[in-house]
């Protein structure tokens, strides 16, 4: 199995400040990112939510490779100082030992290009996996077309590959708006960007800028539904809203769109860390579950640092990329360090310099406007809506925590088994959710659904999302097809040696 | 003070069976469970269901237990998504083959309808397998369920034969008068018992210390991965190259099999429940045994964690002292058994004896094992590794 000092896994502006400061310091540092992803999966909108809003080019992996390269500048920075970059490379699984699983020969991550997989141990691992776009359901959100922020941004700057014509944006955050001016400078029209709050949220400027452009923005608005055939969103239904987040009737407004952006809210992707068992906190203000770290960025597990908005998301971070900038040089410096490859001192002072990796402004809580949106989305279009796209289930059958419809159960007594007869036998929990619906055990692994299934626990049990459970990650976070996962480098040993079941000998398995 | 007639300790699929049967038959029946029901072993298994041919011991209660799951589904009121299509084990190497004869002479000594089948035969009954099958067997009275929703489903029909459920509830003591335990400590206070049935699962020995038994189990963590749905291939029971698993109703692939790990756990704690890289080695088992699909993502794994006594086989017993503790541990046959292990446990407790044979699981079976028994054999966690 390769073994490496140090490898950093994200190569957006965080991973690859923290991968060049770790280089400088005489490092030898693996940066990997997982873009451009196969076609296969960028299709299911796994990692990124892309809406099958993406050209053909995307197709073209060296293509992709080299347009990714050159859309960071940082990256040629990174080789420069003698980084080992691997591009298209995935980390599907992350493995220590603790308690209840001792015989691994260290801490290692499982990778897979587009043909195979392999192992790699770490000394050190810095996550800066970014985040992804949170994603709450309207009808119509299952057709081609609605898609997300971080999906558009990604496409439009590292890809060159978005195939959208008209856009309507949801949300009118930094996130919301540096989307509609990115799609402008795209040569995409913007139909609308809207929100249910009763003011713009993000930089006023901004929205000024647009607004002159001829863009308009909705406040007090949401979306009743996205209309559209042959599987394509062609129009988009909006509707003023009052200070309840009902809809205000006779206030419809139809405009023609090809494309709908999700672009509430961002959310960390912590799947490595949670697969680390490093310590999570629900931060309302950073976006959701992230990591506890120190000052440095080290994580509760000694040998993990994070970066960037793995590390926690916030609105002005889309504006001020610093931000993640200096939290990555600050981990790289601080991976170097306890390394030994700089001394405390020497990484205290390099790390003086930058500043602290925090915002300048106290950002504000995110989970309320994700609250508001889901209360603004089901009244305007109803609780029958898809929640969990891969399994096909409604925000209806989550609250009454029906069986699949494939089972074609019913029986009086299931009828009267509701989400509120769970919770009064036990706390909000999205994983017994889970089992019994099936929301989020799709192919998306839950990507596009845990945060309305916590969402709508949090509803029904009168409580804070921050007091919902993270539904668990489990290994391969990428679906993985079987023949790639297949270890090559699969030891005699264990192919020879494989027991059957716990029995000795003649005993079978099941 | 709160009071029942009989305490269950574990909301496995085990316990709930017994409350249900129990409830059933009109006792004030509580169940105690430190998390969520069938959040361990329960409701993490593989889901199979069989007569349990290699184990002579277990038959009569795995055959009456398969008689049960065939109506389980109306008797409760909830799916199981049990499906009756048979099990069928396939031998890939000449090692395996060997398995098969042996297993097949054992099925029909205990005359049990088995059949054996070529290579061809294995291939009409499970389309994509591997053409290096040698042969196999097909067990017709063989099956699975859904663990997850089999084990609410009982636990939901307890509740709705009045009986209650302590979740997030975990027993902190257990108190002995005269021989006989009076009643159960736990974490949302003491209940009186007349019985106490104990289906702690890997806690069954921490358990049993607290009334002075020597029940010997010890804990194990094992390995299982889920692929994305695919079309209906096969709704048979599948054994071979290593592995066990089905397609589950929603189409997707459910394996496991592969090395466990010895593993201590704590009597109110979850323990934790990582993967390892195992579940590579796990993929390329299937896609050999099922090369025809080799390209479907595996979307999950988890891990569950078992208990096996010292000669894998269940314990099902009332010990001398105290004579109202109920010993019921499954050495992880507890799933597929579970509907005639609640059977046993109400006869037990309602008649003093089992219909059913269980003559070959009692725990005398081990009164010659020393409390250093896991330290022997090697079964415990390896040394803490960095």
């Amino acid at each position: 199995m390769e073994s490496r000092p140090l490898v950093v896994v994200g190569a957006g502006v965080s991973g690859t400040a923290a991968a060049i400061e770790a280089a400088r310091a005489g490092v030898q540092v693996t940066l990997i990112d997982e873009n451009p992803v196969p076609t296969s999966l960028a299709r299911l909108n796994v990692p990124q939510f892309f809406g099958q809003r993406f050209t053909d080019a995307l197709r073209d992996k060296a293509a992709m490779m080299d347009r990714i390269a050159a859309a960071n500048g940082a990256l040629r920075e990174a080789e420069e100082a003698g980084v080992d970059i691997q591009l298209g490379v995935c980390v599907w699984g992350a493995f220590r030992n603790s308690e209840n699983s001792r015989i691994l020969d260290g801490p290692q991550i499982g990778l897979a290009d587009h043909e195979r997989s392999s192992m790699m141990k770490y000394d050190r691992l810095i996550v800066a996996t970014g985040s992804r776009d949170l994603s709450i359901g309207f009808a119509g959100w299952n057709l081609a077309g609605a898609m997300g922020a971080n999906g558009a941004h990604s496409l439009m700057s590292r890809h060159q590959a978005l195939s959208a014509q008209r856009i309507v944006i949801l949300g009118s955050g930094n996130l919301g708006l540096s989307t509609a001016k990115m799609a402008l400078d795209n040569g995409i029209e913007v139909a609308a960007i809207l929100d249910v709050t009763p003011s713009v949220r993000g930089e006023k400027t901004l929205a000024a800028h647009l607004q002159s452009k001829g863009v308009d923005i909705y406040t007090s608005h949401t979306v009743k539904q996205a209309v559209g055939s042959n599987g394509d969103i062609e129009s988009v239904v909006l509707v003023e809203t009052d200070d309840n987040f009902e809809p205000v009737a006779g206030t419809e407004k139809v405009m023609s769109a090809d494309t709908v952006c999700l672009a509430i809210s961002l959310v960390p992707n912590i799947e490595i860390l949670s697969l680390l068992d490093c310590d999570l906190n629900f931060k309302s203000h950073l976006g959701g579950y992230v990591p506890i770290h120190n000052d440095w960025m080290r994580t509760s597990v000694d040998t993990v640092f994070v970066a960037g908005d793995a590390a926690g998301f916030h609105d002005e971070m889309v504006l001020n990329r610093e931000i993640a900038r200096n939290q990555g040089r600050i981990a790289g410096i601080a991976a170097a360090e306890s390394l030994g490859a700089i001394n405390k001192s020497e990484a205290r002072s390099l790390i003086s310099e930058i500043g602290t990796g925090v915002p300048a402004v106290q950002p504000t809580e995110a989970h309320t406007i994700w609250k508001q949106w889901l209360n603004s989305l089901a009244n305007a279009g109803g609780q029958d809506v898809i929640a969990c796209q891969c399994e096909e289930v409604t925000r209806s059958e989550i609250i009454g925590l029906k069986p699949p419809r494939y089972l074609e159960w019913g029986s009086v007594q299931m009828s009267r088994r509701t989400l509120q007869t769970q919770l009064k036998d036990n706390p909000a929990n999205p994983n017994q959710v889970k089992r019994l619906t099936r929301a989020g055990t799709g192919i998306c692994q839950g990507r596009n659904c845990r945060e309305q299934v916590a969402l709508l626990l949090a509803e029904e049990s009168n409580s804070d999302i921050a007091d919902i459970p993270l539904s668990t990650y489990r290994p391969p976070l990428r679906p993985l097809p079987l023949n790639i996962m297949w270890p090559d480098d699969e030891s005699e040993d264990v192919r020879n040696e494989w027991p059957k079941w716990f029995s000795p000998n003649n005993k079978v398995l099941g | 003070m709160n009071e029942a007639e009989i305490v269950v300790i574990g909301g496995g699929v085990s316990g709930l069976s017994s409350a249900y049967f129990l409830a059933k038959a009109g006792k004030n029946v509580v169940v105690v469970e430190k998390g969520m029901v069938g959040g361990e072993a329960s409701g993490r298994n593989g889901g199979m269901i069989s007569e349990r041919t290699d184990e002579p011991a277990l038959i009569p209660l795995a055959l009456e237990s398969v008689r049960l799951w065939t109506t389980l589904e109306d008797e409760l009121g909830y799916p199981t998504e049990f499906i009756h299509q048979g099990r069928i084990q396939v031998a890939v190497s000449e090692e395996e083959m060997g398995d098969i004869f042996t297993e097949r002479d054992h099925a029909l000594h205990h005359g049990i309808s088995v059949e054996q089948l070529d290579p061809s035969e294995i291939s009409e009954l499970i389309p994509g397998i591997s053409g290096r099958t040698l042969g196999g067997l097909f067990f017709a009275n063989g099956g699975h369920a859904n663990p997850q929703r089999a084990v609410q489903a009982f636990a939901w029909a307890f509740q709705d034969r009045g009986g209650r459920l302590y979740q997030n509830t975990a027993v902190t003591g257990i108190n002995v008068e005269d021989d006989r335990v009076t009643s159960v400590e736990t974490t949302a206070g003491t209940i009186a018992a007349d019985v106490v049935v104990a289906t702690a699962g890997p806690q069954t020995t921490l358990l049993a210390d607290m009334v002075g038994l020597h029940v010997p189990v010890a804990p194990a963590r094992v390995e299982i991965i889920a692929t994305a749905p695919l079309e209906p291939l096969f709704d048979i029971a599948l054994v071979g190259n290593g592995l066990y698993g089905r397609q589950a109703a929603r189409g997707n692939l459910l394996f496991g099999g592969g090395a466990h790990e010895w593993i201590d756990v704590g009597l109110t704690s979850e323990p934790a429940k990582p993967n390892t890289p195992l579940i590579r080695n796990i993929a390329r088992r299937l896609a050999e045994l099922l090369p025809a699909v080799a390209d479907v993502p595996v979307i999950r794994s988890w891990a569950g964690i078992v208990e096996q006594a010292p000669d894998y086989m269940p314990i099902i017993d009332i010990p001398d002292t105290p004579s109202n503790y109920i010993i019921v541990t499954a050495s992880a046959h507890g799933f597929g058994i579970a509907p005639a292990t609640g059977k046993v446990v109400s006869d037990l407790v309602l008649q003093g004896k089992s219909n059913i044979d269980i003559s070959g699981l009692t725990l005398n079976r081990f009164s010659h094992l020393t409390p250093d028994w896991r330290k022997k054999r090697g079964w415990v966690p390896a040394p803490e590794h960095p």
